[in-house]
């Protein structure tokens, strides 16, 4: 591998490095569309007809902005990784130009509109576009270094504000993020004002992370792992209080974080002990009947009602118990076919529920009327009143679930580094080999299976109350293969991972009202594209990404043998 | 006692129509030890290939079934064909030396990306469409027995074929090759062989399969929906494990199992034919649990 020819764009690297950041900075200040669109003109008065201030930047001109200045300092200042950096900006330049671009011509302007029409001119996405290309051409012509390790030790006031300022620049992005393009189909170019943000702010992070400051920061806060937990769970209790606060957007939250609490459960199957899971959304279900069953609705079988704290541990040991069950074929079962396996519970759990088997699930009418959580006389879904500030209805059930995440988190952060832990992963490598070593893998394979279904139960009970009424449509394959794709596209074994993964394919659906249609599809194309180039997932799990570049280095290895002799 | 036997043909039917794309995913397991997931979407891609077909026919030619079903037939195999390769080369043969998982996973992507792309893209693909009548009506009758014509066909051209497949994998050159390359590819390539295109022809020939299948699934039920190929894929693909995976008979005495375990269910099980579906994942998790290599598998026998 290290034996790569130098690239016959080297001698090109700066110069192109050079004209992308300019060229980056230009478009910034020329305008975009030549004409207003049918839906008005467009953001950041990149309209012609409305540019009468090209120094005033705003929004994705500023970013655009932003970008070409950094790809010029990059290029010229003594930066570690130089190739990734410029490359990362490169790409993050060329999104937001071709998201732009393809939303102007797509929503009614056609091809005039992002270049020339009746001698006026609009080139604004286009020579970003170009900037773009050259610097991500660039960057492999300055050559793509591995990430430097920064080694300089801090003190630890010094490494605490290091964090904390981290943590709260997270904290604005992901505020940002959410708020970014309006509240559903406020702005009719919500889609493009948000994927653009995207787009640079991925650019942003992938030059960060190139420079190798995300890995300094993510050995930081592993030296300095308690303050980094509780800071960050102050920034997410803190998130009502930004300009996210509001009930669609604590909703949303909501609903994001009982999908991260379920994936990370599921990452202890998949994740540690390597056992893929394709039913697992339904010990979600069953743990969301249960406490439907017990909340006292009309609809339910069961007439007890008991307080949900009982309700949820009794939804968790039920969806724990079935969860051995399901667990019991990997005695015998290995691999694809205990995939099936479990597939084969998924598919009865909804076959059954559909057909209200026991009078327990409602069938295809739901459980309706579940009554909200309530915690001293204060109502879940009501907003609630902090002294002089006023909290947005839902905020209690985000802060609900903030902690549900917290609690499933810290019992995967020490099942993982536990005697339990080390065993999966033994198990996940070489199964035969564990067992060698003294590991009793049948049980371990079981308890894998209980403690992951355990935890989707209990998101299942706060699912139930929050959203009121369940269904077994809720819980049909398609979810459960959703949970498997936040938990890879997180990266395998990771906690950040799986909520990273649960958030992107829970937000990015909210935020693409305009791809509806499309979202399955490109949900389908993102499962293939991403185990095609980086099965690892976005942040992998260090041991992970270790065994896997490992194996592709063999592979490469093999295939070198292979040619030599052929 | 009409009833059973009624039900009996019946099973035999649908086992027909799932031995047809079972065979593609133990011929695909066989060799590259992949589950297939989009095998299911490649026999609905196909159904709904015949059925563009036949809207793009001129008329004249729309009230000949004699020309219309052939060429229906053929424009279905040939869309099942062009996604399957296009799914092989660009997909799957990527990830040969990948983790297990990863094709796995990309199998999933594929299936969903297939049923949306219909969904999307073809028109009133949300409604179930009707299928032309084009197909032989009427019915067979022997004694209390009734069935569709389209239902012996079904049979006929289910064994048939399989029986066709058998005899090239066991005599053919390339069936040699097919089976080489399942034994142990690397040896198989010392040996001149190209896996590359056994691999891609195990593709074409288990979705020319499915899209017979396809075109036959139209004709007996009468319509058609964007979520018939993962119900049936699943079904056939317990065929596959049933029967033993990578052995072609195994497939095909597998599917009529399962045909008839459904139909039989659904008319003696409590709960009828809503617990149709259950019975059959039950099967499939025993069948797993207690003989993994299946009914005619042996742990380690030559596949293909």
């Amino acid at each position: 591998m290290s034996d790569r020819k130098p690239s016959a764009l080297a001698p090109l690297g700066r110069p192109f490095a050079a004209l992308g950041g300019v060229l980056g900075i230009v478009a910034a200040l020329l305008p975009w569309v030549t004409f207003k669109l049918n839906d008005g003109n467009w953001p950041d008065k990149s309209t012609l007809q409305f540019f009468d201030a090209p120094f005033a930047v705003t929004g994705f001109r500023w970013h655009v902005l932003l970008l070409g200045v950094l790809i010029l300092v990059a290029a010229f200042a003594p930066t570690p990784s130089k190739g990734r950096v410029v490359r990362a900006l490169g790409w993050g330049l060329t999104a937001v130009s071709l998201i732009n671009a393809i939303y102007i011509t797509v929503k009614g302007g056609g091809l005039a509109a992002i270049t020339a029409l009746d001698g006026e001119f609009a080139f604004g996405s286009i020579v970003g576009l170009v900037g773009g290309v050259l610097a991500i051409l660039a960057g492999y012509g300055i050559g793509i270094e591995p990430v430097g390790v920064w080694k300089f030790k801090l003190s630890t006031p010094v490494a605490y504000v290091v964090l904390l300022a981290s943590f709260a620049a997270v904290l604005y992005a992901v505020a940002a993020l959410l708020t970014t393009g309006g509240v559903g189909s406020s702005n009719p170019y919500a889609g493009a004002i948000f994927l653009s943000f995207l787009g640079f702010a991925g650019g942003v992070l992938g030059a960060l992370s190139g420079v190798g400051y995300v890995r300094w920061i993510s050995v930081l806060s592993e030296q300095h792992r308690v303050f980094s937990v509780i800071v960050l769970l102050v920034c997410a209790l803190a998130l009502p209080f930004t300009d996210a606060g509001n009930e669609y957007w604590m909703t949303v939250a909501a609903n994001i974080g009982i999908y991260a609490a379920t994936a990370i459960g599921l990452n202890i199957v998949v994740g540690l002990a390597g056992l893929l899971d394709l039913g697992y959304v339904a010990f979600m279900g069953i743990g969301a009947l249960v406490a439907a069953n017990f909340s006292g609705a009309a609809a339910a079988k069961i007439g007890i009602t008991l307080p949900f704290p009982v309700a949820a541990v009794i939804s968790a040991v039920i969806a724990g118990l079935f969860g051995a069950v399901v667990g019991s074929p990997t005695l015998r079962v290995r691999g694809d076919y205990l995939a099936i396996v479990t597939l084969a519970f998924g598919e009865i759990f909804t076959r059954s529920a559909q057909n209200n088997i026991g009078g327990l699930t409602n069938g295809s009418n739901a459980i309706p009327g579940i009554p909200p959580l309530s915690l001293f006389g204060a109502e879940f879904n009501k907003s609630l009143s902090l002294g002089a500030v006023k909290l947005p209805a839902g905020v209690l059930y985000y802060v609900l679930i903030v902690l549900l995440v917290a609690a499933v988190m810290t019992v995967f952060a020490n099942l993982k580094f536990s005697r339990i832990g080390r065993a999966w992963i033994a198990i996940r490598e070489d199964e035969d080999a564990a067992r060698a070593m003294g590991i009793r893998t049948g049980k371990m394979k079981i308890l894998a299976f209980l403690i992951g279904a355990m935890l989707a139960g209990l998101a299942g009970a706060v699912f139930a109350h929050k959203n009121g009424t369940v269904s077994y449509e809720s819980f049909k394959f398609l979810e459960s293969v959703t949970l498997l794709a936040a938990v890879i596209l997180g990266g395998m074994g990771s906690i950040p991972g799986a909520v990273l993964g649960a958030a992107l394919l829970f937000v990015l659906p909210e935020k693409l009202r305009d791809f509806e249609d499309y979202r399955l599809m490109i949900f389908g194309l993102a499962l293939i594209l991403i185990m095609r180039f980086r099965p690892v997932g976005l942040i992998p799990d260090a041991h992970r990404r270790a065994e896997m570049i490992e194996r592709a280095d063999e592979n490469a290895e093999e295939a070198h043998v292979e040619a030599k002799k052929a | 006692m009409s009833v059973l036997l009624q039900q009996l043909a019946n099973g035999l039917v649908q086992g027909a129509l799932i031995a047809l794309i079972a065979l593609g995913y133990t011929m695909v397991y066989g060799i590259i030890q992949l589950i297939n997931f989009a095998h299911g979407e490649v026999f609905m891609v196909s159904s709904y290939g015949g059925l563009a077909t036949f809207t793009l026919l001129p008329d004249d030619i729309k009230k000949t079934p004699a020309v219309a079903l052939p060429l229906m037939f053929l424009g279905g195999i040939l869309v099942a064909i062009v996604v399957a390769v296009i799914m092989e080369r660009f997909a799957y043969r990527p990830l040969r030396n990948a983790p297990r998982l990863a094709p796995l996973i990309t199998a999933l992507g594929v299936s969903v990306f297939l049923q949306e792309a219909v969904r999307v893209w073809y028109p009133n693909a949300t409604a179930n469409l009707p299928y032309p009548k084009v197909f032989p009506e009427g019915n067979f009758t022997l004694g209390p027995i009734s069935v569709q014509w389209t239902g012996v066909l079904l049979v006929v051209l289910s064994v048939g074929l399989s029986i066709v497949l058998q005899t090239y994998i066991n005599k053919s050159r390339m069936g040699r090759a097919m089976r080489a390359t399942a034994q142990d590819p690397d040896t198989a390539k010392l040996m001149g062989v190209n896996p590359d295109r056994v691999i891609v022809l195990t593709f074409i020939i288990g979705a020319a399969l499915a899209g017979v299948a396809g075109i036959m699934f139209g004709g007996y039920l009468n319509n058609i929906n964007i979520d018939m190929g993962f119900q049936t894929g699943i079904f056939a693909f317990t065929a596959a494990v049933l029967g033993g995976v990578g052995s072609i008979r195994g497939a095909v005495i597998g599917a009529f199992i399962i045909g008839l375990i459904k139909t039989l269910a659904g008319q003696y099980m409590p709960g009828g034919t809503q617990y149709d579906y259950v019975w059959i994942f039950v099967v499939l998790i025993l069948v797993l649990v207690f003989r993994p290599q299946g009914l005619f598998g042996e742990p380690e026998r030559v596949r293909a």
